[in-house]
């Protein structure tokens, strides 16, 4: 009768046992834990952010991994940048990614973050994302789909139990790198202005 | 009504498209004064859009403003010819009031100045200091070489139209091959059952 709920049980405990020896027993519970919870925040930038409903909800039920929704960056742990990420979108997900607390990750789907995708030669969009924020893991496909998505994850998972990503060490040891790449496209100002005037000129609002 | 534009604005440009398509062209002095009288007398009181085409080898700009009907059933087309290089014409926000965004949305594709609209700031893009992306003097993937940078690995990319045709015609080539070697196989064993 409990058989699924067993099965269940293995999948997610069975590599409990299996500790490497380069990690140590907090390192290796600690990082057993994060693969088991990730919250993923709710924030799509592209086109690709029509796959993630369907990833998230009973259909694909990312959920039963452990994977599921965060409202604001300072409770997630993963930021999905979905698909063709413009110069203005940047800006944003450098803001987002910055407010988000370590530990940290980033899964960019579509082959648009990857090489451009079919915006290669657009004037307002960004080739290589791992040049401006650091990227765990790539998803590839236009789009992919919420199976990919979900394999992506599992990768994911797999690297934070294996202790192999700490992108957001990356991204702190390299900043200058990564700040002069987005101050190439971006200009001095990287940060986006959060001005409210645009309701409240003449004729607004 | 055709007749009655020939005759007040002096222009014989009008070109009816289709029964309920027709598209007229004036000075740009002429226009908001065309635009007003179609709205008066002939019914076409819904602006539906603004837009802009760059004529760069005449040197200028071809803006038409398409007006429509309120039941929806007949469009005017009415365009007007801007220099390129002093680009701004009056602003049309007092008679429509939606007409801002679009002309915002012109504004900064084109760098058209609209005299009269007070909210001319960037619309989608964002401190954007280089030439107007629409303008057809800006070389897009000029643009690209020199601010972004592709990803190694494709350096040897082909051009996919013509590596369809030649692996077809290997295909095609290996299996005729095949289809004659068996031919002559199956001619062997006929004379070698035949002795």
């Amino acid at each position: 009768m409990n058989e699924g709920f067993l099965q269940e049980q293995r999948t997610l405990e069975g590599d409990l046992n299996s500790k490497n020896s380069h990690q140590n027993s907090v390192d290796f519970l600690m990082n057993w834990f994060r693969k088991r919870s990730i919250f993923v925040l709710a924030y799509g930038t592209g086109c690709g952010a029509i796959e993630m409903p369907p990833t998230f909800t009973s259909r694909y039920d990312a959920e039963r991994l452990g994977i599921r929704g965060a409202a604001t960056p300072r409770q997630a742990d993963v930021i999905i940048v979905s698909g063709y990420c413009s110069f203005k979108t940047l800006r944003r997900i450098i803001r987002t990614y910055e407010q988000m607390s370590n530990p940290k990750y980033v899964l960019a789907l579509g082959s648009c973050t990857v090489n451009g995708g079919m915006y290669w030669d657009s004037y307002n969009t960004i080739k290589k994302l791992e040049e401006y924020i650091p990227v765990d893991m790539y998803v590839n496909g236009c789009m992919p789909r919420p199976e990919s998505i979900l394999e992506g994850f599992i990768a994911l998972q797999h690297d934070i139990g294996e202790g192999k990503t700490s992108s957001w060490q990356k991204y702190e040891e390299n900043y200058e790198f990564y700040r002069k790449n987005q101050e190439a496209v971006l200009g001095k100002k990287v940060e986006p202005s959060y001005d409210t005037d645009w309701y409240l000129y003449e004729g607004g609002l | 009504m055709l007749s009655a534009i020939k005759n007040s604005f002096a222009t014989d440009d009008i070109v009816t498209k289709r029964s309920d398509l027709y598209k007229v062209s004036v000075t740009r002095e002429r226009v908001f004064e065309l635009i007003a009288f179609l709205g008066n007398n002939y019914d076409y009181k819904t602006l539906n859009a603004i837009t802009c085409t760059d004529w760069i080898e005449e040197e200028h700009f071809g803006i038409t403003y398409i007006l429509t009907t309120l039941e929806r059933k007949s469009t005017f087309m009415v365009q007007t010819m801007i220099n390129r290089n002093e680009a701004h014409i009056n602003s049309l926000v007092n008679e429509f009031a939606q007409a801002e965004i679009m002309e915002r949305d012109l504004a900064e594709m084109y760098g058209i100045d609209f005299i009269g609209n007070k909210n001319l700031k960037e619309l989608s893009l964002e401190n954007w200091v280089h030439t107007p992306p629409l303008r057809r003097e800006f070389d897009t993937l000029e643009f690209v070489n020199e601010h972004l940078t592709f990803r190694e690995g494709r350096e040897d990319n082909l051009d996919v139209k013509v590596e369809m045709k030649r692996i077809r015609a290997e295909k095609k080539a290996a299996k005729e091959a095949a289809k004659i070697l068996a031919q002559e196989k199956a001619k062997k064993e006929e004379t070698e059952d035949a002795k």
